[in-house]
């Protein structure tokens, strides 16, 4: 069978999937799975015969994980969604990344309040990560707006890098035995102290797998009276940070995305820190492929004017063709494409619920 | 000693269970136990993991609604034949 572009679409209302040729020149929708129920985050597993899991954030009932076998043609619920242990006192509020470990079996979840798990079989059962999830820290851990979650899980081996919001940066070197927060050069504009040794309000960590040693960071920034402090990147495993926000119109945004065959070319989509929407009214995806260092606007297919929209920290992806093409869901409902790298917009789908997150696999 | 608990719509659905089931309980919080033990899915969409009853279900005994905090107290008898109905606010936009 020829390859295809499939991509996750959570929404406030379920979980789409659109599907189309490498082309990408027309995309089927189907969907919604696990109807009425919000999605924070999918991944498309491809170590082996391809599954994708999502989470079902139930805010009257709890929280579900959502599996197919079949790329989203139909999906059933594991056996079990992570839980906290008997005792520890916190309840499962959200479920924000289900990334794959190393095995075919294996996945590593990050859930609200702030906590990893682990499963060995396909997210049947799960098994709190003690080591973060109850670090010195993590009661000082604050929630931010969108709740204390734990966002991003970027892993190189046994090296785990954690994105918690507000949190910070949290890193492994041991397969997750132990963590400790690593926010040098990470800054915070909403406490005294400009540069804590954690409890940082990062958005999202990105990285690209042939060059592990360096990590882009969105993290809140938009602060008057420290700048700069939003948009940055590692060079040394997440050791340290530096601001790579010269040249944006804003250094406020969540999403950061880096390109499947350039480690060097990352996209980002500033927007107004008071209302979390477009500059100016006029959607810009901005690009840099000298990691940072100077930035490109690419808007070609977008309104000119008049558009609002909020894109959130996982609605933002890019798909794994030789040309890739960035996608980017928005909090108004519309899925755009960005063809070429983003170079020519399209709306694909302009009233699908509330986009929480985005993924594409080329399988 | 049995008692009835009724199950609304659409926690039928999210949970797999029928719309009414029996077990022996003699009050409110063995009822729950119960149900943690039987039929965890539906335990689960009525509890946390601490326990306590999730925001948006309500109680009731018979027609009595049982204030939440309440519902785990272990005084909070239940007599033969009583039903326990589980009710769900499905709201929002």
């Amino acid at each position: 069978m020829a390859e295809r572009v499939v991509l996750t679409v959570g929404t406030k209302k379920g979980l789409f999937v659109a599907e189309a040729g490498t082309s990408r020149r027309k995309f089927s929708l189907r969907g919604p799975f696990g109807s009425g129920v919000s999605v924070y985050s999918a991944t498309i597993d491809q170590r082996s015969s391809p599954r994708i899991y999502a989470s079902s954030c139930n805010a009257f009932f709890g929280m579900k994980v959502l599996v197919s076998t079949d790329l989203g043609k139909k999906f059933k619920t594991t056996k079990s969604a992570p839980a906290f242990p008997e005792g520890d006192g916190r309840a499962l509020a959200n479920i924000w990344s289900i990334e794959p470990g190393d095995n075919k079996k294996e996945l590593w979840c990050g859930v609200e309040p702030a906590a990893l798990f682990h499963s060995d079989d396909y997210g049947n059962s799960w098994e709190m990560v003690s080591s973060i999830s109850n670090h010195p820290h993590s009661r000082q851990w604050h929630p931010g707006a969108g709740g204390l979650c734990m966002h991003t899980i970027v892993r190189d081996g046994n090296r785990i890098h954690l994105g918690i919001s507000t949190g910070g940066h949290y890193v492994s070197e041991d397969g997750g035995a132990s963590f400790h927060a690593s926010n040098n050069g990470v800054g915070a504009g909403f406490v005294p102290d400009p540069y804590p040794e954690f409890g940082q309000c990062v958005h999202k960590i990105a990285r690209h797998p042939d060059r592990p040693q360096r990590l882009y960071m969105q993290n809140h920034g938009g602060w008057e009276d420290r700048p700069g402090i939003g948009v940055l990147r590692s060079d040394d495993q997440g050791r340290s940070w530096t601001s790579i926000a010269d040249g944006l119109p804003s250094d406020f945004g969540f999403p950061i995305v880096v390109h499947p065959q350039k480690p060097d070319t990352v996209y980002v989509v500033p927007l107004e820190p008071s209302t979390r929407t477009c500059p100016g009214g006029a959607p810009a995806v901005w690009r840099s492929e000298n990691g940072g260092d100077s930035w490109k606007r690419r808007t070609a297919g977008f309104p000119k004017k008049d558009s609002f929209f909020t894109v959130l920290r996982d609605a933002m992806t890019i798909d794994e063709t030789k040309s890739p093409a960035l996608y980017l869901g928005t909090t108004t409902g519309q899925l755009w494409i960005g063809r070429d790298g983003g170079e020519q917009w399209e709306c694909l789908y302009d009233s699908l619920p509330p986009i929480n997150c985005v993924k594409a696999a080329v399988v | 000693m049995t008692i009835a608990v009724r199950i609304p719509e659409a926690l039928r659905a999210y949970s797999g269970v029928a719309g009414e089931i029996c077990l022996p309980a003699n009050s409110v919080s063995a009822a729950l136990d119960a149900l943690r033990e039987h039929y965890p899915d539906l335990y689960g969409s009525i509890c946390d993991e601490t326990g306590a009853i999730r925001r948006h279900i309500n109680l009731f005994v018979n027609r009595e609604l049982i204030a939440r905090q309440d519902c785990r107290c272990a005084n909070f008898k239940l007599n033969s034949g009583d039903v326990l109905t589980i009710w769900t606010a499905v709201s929002g936009g």
